[in-house]
């Protein structure tokens, strides 16, 4: 029912960003709604673990050791004062990937290789008719594609910002040791000191967050892809922005509201 | 059978349907004949829902579709087996899987059912050995006809074919068009197809409607299409090189 996600038509432009939501709502009622078959929920949940969670590993693992990396440099060339132990060098990696790198970061470069990779997946099926065609066999189109990219997201995410966490760790303590600018004791009791849990807690709600933006914002984009090649790759642009600039309020918004 | 009764359709301010009327008979093969853009895929598309109709109703053997909810609707779309311009075949899927899909989603047969089926249909269709291939290894006329089966999987009793000819050579394009003709007439279905190729016409319609500029101009069928007297459905009938020298 391709029109009951078309309300933006022939709307001015200043009413667009109320009518797109009016539409986004739409389409998430019908998203979220029971799977017709469970057996190929699950099939296709699989699916998306691998296609959007596990070939992301790679990639976070990467940037985040390099980021732990950077930041244990920066710390340890600033820290020119005698009263500041080089422990503190630790503490800041830790501070700074648990708290934002890791959730907000990873969930950006995330927004951008996964959530140009649904839009575009959605879209090219919306303008090669395969939408159409799901739906003229009496499947709901919207629950059976975008449903399991948003509970995939929603379970592998949290793994990778945690992986994300440790590599972060792991790359700084890397490069401290690798070039000898702080000792592996002096950096794991940086990593140990004023340690709360409730600080992981916190960056995984953001990431549950995050993960529920760019899945449903790209699969929205996706899905309401209008024409041929062209608005296939528009539409995976404005997925990717679309939902970093959501990622990036929300986490102001979260983070006075956790830190509260 | 399936009648439109006084259709009409628009995107904005653009009017492609207009008050159309006409019924496509069971067991029969009825086209919808036209240019590009005369708004072909716009009238399929209203007749199985996927637009919205602004005015009329469209009626499935004395059911109101116009009228149902979208639960009624669903069911209904199980009898309905639809064959899109480009195959619309699911790119991430092998053959096999493709012609499966409907068996998994809305029956309850066993492995060996379902596989028995795809094979069934895929034979019928004239195609072996193909069931592990992906959608991008096959030419057009192979997609064509693996959209064919996936359309039929489920014994549909309206077929819905969107210029299934489009894209392929005069041969090839020949059998498909007698591969839903057979189909129609073996099975008792109601079909309908869109097309602007003049083969098809002579070849397998049974039913002809001419749309021009949105609205019904002609309704006959392949004997008579060739002896009218309306001079816009002259102009497309006797518009290529071919057709013209046929006339002369
Ligand atoms: N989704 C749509 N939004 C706006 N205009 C459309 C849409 N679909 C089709 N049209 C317009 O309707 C007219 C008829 O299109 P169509 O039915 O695709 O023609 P054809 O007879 O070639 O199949 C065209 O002018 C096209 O631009
Ligand atoms: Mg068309």
């Amino acid at each position: 029912m391709k029109d009951c996600c078309n309300f933006s038509k022939n709307i001015p432009v200043e009413f667009k960003v109320f009518t797109q939501t009016g539409d986004y709502v739409l389409l998430m009622l019908r998203v979220f709604t029971k799977p017709q078959k469970a057996r190929i929920f699950w099939q296709r949940l699989m699916d998306e673990i691998q296609g959007l969670g596990i070939e992301s590993i790679g990639i976070v693992a990467f940037i985040s050791a390099f980021m732990g990396a950077v930041v244990a440099i920066q710390t340890a060339y600033n820290i020119d004062s005698p009263f500041v132990p080089l422990s503190a060098v630790g503490f800041t990696v830790r501070q700074s990937v648990i708290l934002e790198f890791s959730p907000t970061v990873i969930s950006l470069i995330l927004a951008g290789k996964v959530g140009s990779r649904i839009a575009s997946e959605i879209g090219t099926m919306r303008v090669t008719e395969q939408i159409d065609a799901l739906e003229i066999m009496g499947v709901n189109s919207a629950n059976y594609l975008i449903f399991p990219k948003v509970v995939a997201l929603l379970l592998i995410n949290p793994v990778l910002i945690v992986l994300s966490m440790w590599m972060g760790i792991l790359g700084g303590w890397l490069a401290m040791s690798g070039f000898g600018l702080v000792t592996t004791t002096d950096y794991v009791d940086g990593i140990r000191l004023d340690f709360e849990a409730y600080t992981i807690f916190y960056s995984l709600m953001k990431t549950l967050f995050f993960a529920f933006i760019i899945s449903t914002i790209s699969g929205f984009y996706g899905y309401k892809t209008n024409g041929g090649a062209l608005e296939v790759g528009q539409a995976s642009t404005k997925a990717v922005v679309v939902s970093s600039i959501l990622i990036i309020l929300f986490n102001l918004v979260l983070t006075q509201l956790f830190l509260t | 059978m399936i009648e439109a009764k006084e259709v009409d359709k628009s995107f904005g301010e653009h009017h492609v349907l207009k008050n159309i009327s006409c019924s496509f008979e069971k067991g029969k093969t009825n086209l919808i004949i036209g240019q590009s853009g005369s708004g072909k895929t716009v009238l399929m598309k209203c007749l199985v829902g996927l637009y919205e109709v602004d005015h009329g109703r469209i009626i499935y053997d004395d059911r109101n579709f116009s009228e149902m909810d979208f639960e009624q609707r669903k069911n209904l779309r199980q009898e309905i087996g639809m064959l899109f311009q480009g195959g619309a075949l699911f790119d991430y899927m092998t053959v096999e899987e493709n012609v499966m899909f409907p068996l998994n989603m809305f029956t309850h047969q066993t492995k060996e059912e379902k596989l028995d089926r795809v094979n069934f249909v895929l034979k019928r269709v004239n195609l072996e050995n193909v069931n592990r291939l992906m959608p991008s290894e096959l030419s057009g006329g192979m997609r064509k006809r693996v959209a064919i089966a996936r359309a039929i999987s489920m014994n549909p009793k309206y077929l819905f074919c969107d210029e299934p000819n489009s894209g392929l050579d005069p041969q090839t394009s020949g059998v498909i068009d007698q591969l839903i003709n057979e189909i129609t007439k073996e099975y008792g279905i109601t079909t309908i197809v869109n097309t602007h190729d003049m083969n098809s016409v002579l070849s397998i319609g049974d039913n002809v409607a001419f749309i021009y500029n949105g609205e019904l101009w002609w309704n006959g069928n392949k004997n008579t299409i060739l002896h009218t007297e309306n001079k816009e459905l002259n102009e497309f009938v006797f518009g290529t090189e071919l057709t013209s020298r046929l006339k002369r």
